[in-house]
């Protein structure tokens, strides 16, 4: 056990490491100079070279790929992000606050969705090819393809527009949270539900099944103990996947209620090229991506060990 | 493989044929007919410049099909290749090839296709450049999955012990029996592309205006919402059928082939 550990962990710093590689590669061979980018950006006026080249000095763009990959890495390997190369000031400040705005969000469009999903998923699989099956997979498929920008922008016209319930725009009451939170949970109810429901039903299919109700077992108990854990394995896969959809999901949401948070930090960086925001978000979305996917490897070889036995 | 052949027909089809069915230029500027109702002349009306909406669209499934399509053949092809790479060329290799795969997976595709696309500036190049990037890691993990699996069966290790190329046999002996399997990730990649390419659109990474994109449609359209809702329908509706219309023959062809598998 500690072995599978040991190398999903290496596994996992072999991965960041990449990252890192990738992250800079792309900051490094973005086109245009940044360094006049960041001037404009910070100065906002005619610029002469030597301007611009102080601005690189600073900035420390001077340096050969290697040479400035390590100067890059080594500060991040602290978690410290360096310096807005716009406005100057720290950069793990502005992106605390961007946090605080975009969890409890997250947070709360995953609950949206499982309080959806959960329950529907249940009830479809009842009886499954029925009606309230089929209803249930053909929303989880509509939801599915519908983007979210699109999806937002609807409630946004139906209970912002035409109802005029709750507000769009914005993050100063808590009402503004609902449809931002709404959006992104309808989306992944639609994952979820799929995934759910095609869970159960393959665990309803094991053969051990009707040779424990007629050992008398109640139905109950097996599906307690003996459907919902085969049924999880395939949940638990997807963890990362919703967590994929629930980061892309947020960018979009938070442009388009206008929310401060990750998603409008990264955009109105790269629109800036302030380059060290930009990193800052990329380096935390891996380091969040990798970590839960670890644990989601570690959680899946306790579920069903046989998953370690076929790896090696 | 029917229902995949027909939606591969139409879909070519619409991209081919809807331009010559547009009634207007899709990128003429009319101002004095600007944001109309829909009605006889416009059919879905007019956007903020004057623009048929129904031209746009129909224009519009070039950019928003097309370049899904051009982009997830990419990523299939690339995939492929890198997958083959990691199931034939030995230990070494599949270490190495797995770790990036692992690597690229690292972000979420379209956040990364935001990073890419947004700090290489704005352009279609960049937008087919940047999903590409971060689209082949599916198509190569089936790719070395069911690779590996061939590895013990006999033809393979005849073929190896025949003295045969790996080009050879990677060409001949396991892209045969990838193919369906590929086809089935193919159309879940095409649905994502087009959803990528109208998520960056939207946001402004993609395709640029007077481009008729639909995500680019959605973007002009959002400003005037309050004036005209119904501007941002359309565009909407197209990305959600064509979606939904390319999941459902992915959903059809992975079910045939299961059946398929079941009775051999």
């Amino acid at each position: 056990m500690i072995a599978t550990l040991l190398s999903l962990l290496l596994r996992a710093v072999v991965v960041l490491a990449g990252t890192a590689v990738l992250t800079f590669a792309l900051l490094w061979n973005a086109p245009g100079d940044p360094a006049q980018a960041i001037a404009m950006a910070r100065f906002d006026a005619l610029l002469t070279e030597d301007v611009i080249d102080q601005v690189r000095e600073e900035v420390g763009l001077n340096a050969n790929f290697w040479g400035a990959f390590v100067d890059w890495v080594g500060p991040l390997l602290v978690l410290d992000f360096g310096n807005s190369a716009v406005t100057g000031r720290p950069v793990w400040p502005d992106l605390w606050v961007s946090i605080t705005y975009t969890f409890p969000l997250a947070l709360a469009g995953l609950a949206i969705g499982l309080v959806i999903s959960l329950p529907l998923a249940i009830l479809a699989t009842q009886h499954p090819g029925r009606l309230l099956d089929r209803f249930a997979v053909a929303i989880a498929s509509l939801g599915t393809a519908i983007p979210a920008f699109w999806l937002g922008l609807l409630l946004i016209l139906l209970f912002a527009v035409q109802l005029d319930w709750l507000p769009a725009m914005g993050a100063r009451t808590p009402a503004h949270a609902i449809l931002p939170a709404l959006t992104l949970g309808l989306g992944v109810a639609a994952s979820l539900t799929r995934i759910i429901r095609s869970g159960i039903l393959e665990a309803r299919g094991q053969q051990f099944l009707p040779a424990l109700s007629r050992r008398g077992v109640s139905p109950k108990a097996i599906g307690r103990d003996h459907v919902a854990p085969h049924a999880a394995v395939p949940v638990v896969t997807v963890v990362g996947l919703e967590l994929a959809f629930l980061l892309e999901g947020l960018v979009v949401v938070e442009v388009i209620f206008g929310r401060p948070g990750l998603g409008t930090f990264l955009t109105s960086a790269i629109l800036d090229r302030d380059f060290p925001h930009v990193q800052a978000v990329v380096v935390l979305t891996a380091l969040v991506f990798v970590s839960v996917n670890l644990i989601v490897d570690v959680i899946y070889r306790q579920i069903d060990p046989r998953i370690g036995e076929r790896d090696a | 493989m029917r229902s995949v052949a027909v939606l591969g027909g139409a879909i070519f089809l619409f991209v081919l044929v809807g331009p010559f069915l547009a009634p207007h230029d899709p990128t003429a500027i009319n101002i004095p007919e600007r944001l109309s109702p829909p009605g006889e002349e416009f059919l879905l009306g007019t956007d903020a410049l004057g623009r048929d909406i129904l031209s746009r669209l129909l224009h519009g499934a070039r950019w928003s099909l097309g370049l899904a399509f051009l982009v997830s053949l990419i990523g299939l092809i690339i995939g492929t290749v890198i997958g083959l790479v990691a199931a034939l060329g030995g230990k070494l290799a599949d270490w190495a090839v797995m770790r990036t795969t692992d690597t690229f997976l690292a972000f979420p595709e379209i956040v990364a296709a935001v990073v890419i696309a947004g700090l290489m500036g704005a352009g279609t190049w960049n937008l087919i450049f940047a999903l590409s990037v971060t689209g082949w890691m599916r198509y190569a993990r089936v790719a070395r999955g069911i690779g590996l699996s061939l590895q013990s069966r006999g033809y393979v290790i005849q073929a190896k012990l025949a003295g045969l190329s790996p080009w050879y046999i990677a060409r001949w002996h396991y892209l045969p029996s990838l193919l369906p399997s590929l086809t089935v990730v193919w159309t879940g990649m095409f649905a994502r592309a087009i959803l990528g390419i109208s998520t960056l659109g939207f946001l402004g990474f993609g395709v640029q205006p007077p481009m008729p994109e639909w995500g680019t449609m959605l973007l002009d359209a959002r400003i005037h919402m309050r004036s005209t809702p119904f501007q941002m329908i359309w565009p909407g509706l197209a990305v959600v059928t064509s979606v939904l219309a390319i999941n459902l023959a992915g959903d059809a062809l992975r079910d045939a082939l299961a059946d398929e598998g079941n009775h051999s």
